[in-house]
């Protein structure tokens, strides 16, 4: 996108909304901002309509902090908690069919390089556990065996959060949830492994509660998808509403769960991609 | 009855914690010559969470 789009066309200034002009003035478009500038510039998210104290929400707002090239980033959303927020970004976005989100961006992707050869255009897919590991698996693992330079990010929330709570292949064994009173009888699917195996460059899995950690994931992994080929960030974000937590435990249940070890974080990267990181300004970006 | 988060503007000292922990964009803005944060309290939905990582309990949800 070029940055003077978002411009306001001359004496249209007085009814433009208030949001939109700060997004002009003070917007991350073309600056290298990070999560460590948070406050001082004018956020790609608006106003969203999740709960309070959601950890998908955090995690989104960190996300949209962490993109190196905000201006060129296309979006891919899917069903879920995390669309409701899209419209709400300042960036392009789609949405489209539940779980077909990888899909979209493949096409999207191939599509942009024979139209911009020349420029970076990064295309991120977003969505939650249910659009990437249950509905939504086949679209993600074919785009992994293809090698589509796309990075996509799992909001993972442990629950079919906006329809009730029901259990997703991502909730942990025996969970309770309102549409799942006898507990979930098979353990959590492995998506970060998996990941792995199916040709992923990089692969991390962390926590809203280590903002700088989870920069760092997001940043490499959109890195890496530009040069060499897919990568998956899998983010844990608890759900207040269906998990019955107070707003304000969410991070405490987070970085309770990564003390257990019930919800390790970590990271994979590939020699190709260690290779890319390490010229990258010696591996820190 | 609103709620919203309240800073004690003596007890800050410009950490930022609260600042990559709260889930509700632009609420926080961060004063760069006082070293403070602000709120803005018409965006905060005050769920507390800004309250719990706070290092100095500068922080608390009041109406």
């Amino acid at each position: 996108m070029n940055k003077g789009l978002v411009k306001i066309s001359p004496c249209f200034e007085d009814v433009m909304p208030q949001e939109y002009k700060e997004l002009v003035e003070k917007g991350s478009y073309g600056q290298d901002y990070g999560v460590a500038d948070l406050g001082s510039f004018k956020e790609l998210i608006e106003e969203h309509p999740l709960c309070a104290g959601c950890g998908l929400a955090l995690s989104m707002r960190l996300i949209l902090a962490s993109l190196p090239n905000p201006e060129s980033t296309i979006i891919v959303g899917s069903t879920g908690c995390s669309a409701l927020a899209f419209s709400q970004v300042a960036l392009h976005n789609i949405h489209s069919l539940f779980g077909n989100q990888n899909a979209v961006a493949t096409g999207l992707k191939r599509a942009l390089k024979l139209r911009f050869p020349d420029e970076i255009k990064d295309v991120v897919v977003i969505a939650g556990d249910g659009a990437t590991a249950d509905i939504g698996l086949d679209m993600v693992m074919q785009s992994w065996f293809r090698r589509e330079n796309i990075t996509t990010i799992m909001l993972d929330n442990e629950a079919y959060a906006n329809t009730g709570g029901q259990e997703s292949g991502m909730t942990a064994e025996k969970a309770v949830l309102n549409m799942a009173p006898k507990g979930k009888n098979f353990p959590k699917v492995n998506l970060a492994d998996v990941a792995q195996v199916a040709g992923c460059a990089y692969v991390a899995t962390c926590n809203p509660a280590k903002s700088r950690v989870l920069e760092k994931a997001v940043k490499r992994a959109i890195l890496a998808a530009r040069e060499i080929g897919p990568t998956y960030v899998q983010i844990y974000a608890p759900c207040p509403t269906n998990y019955k937590l107070k707003p304000d435990e969410v991070l405490a249940t987070v970085k309770n769960r990564e003390k257990e070890g019930t919800y390790p974080t970590g990271e994979f990267i590939s020699a190709k991609a260690q290779e890319l990181f390490e010229s990258l300004e010696g591996g820190s970006k | 009855m609103y709620v919203s988060a309240k800073v004690a503007t003596e007890k800050c000292i410009g950490c930022k914690i609260c600042l990559s922990t709260c889930p509700e964009p632009n609420v926080f803005v961060y004063i760069k010559e006082e070293k403070k944060v602000q709120i803005n309290e018409g965006r905060c939905k005050g769920c507390g969470l800004c309250v719990t990582v706070c290092p100095k309990q500068a922080l608390s949800i009041g109406s």
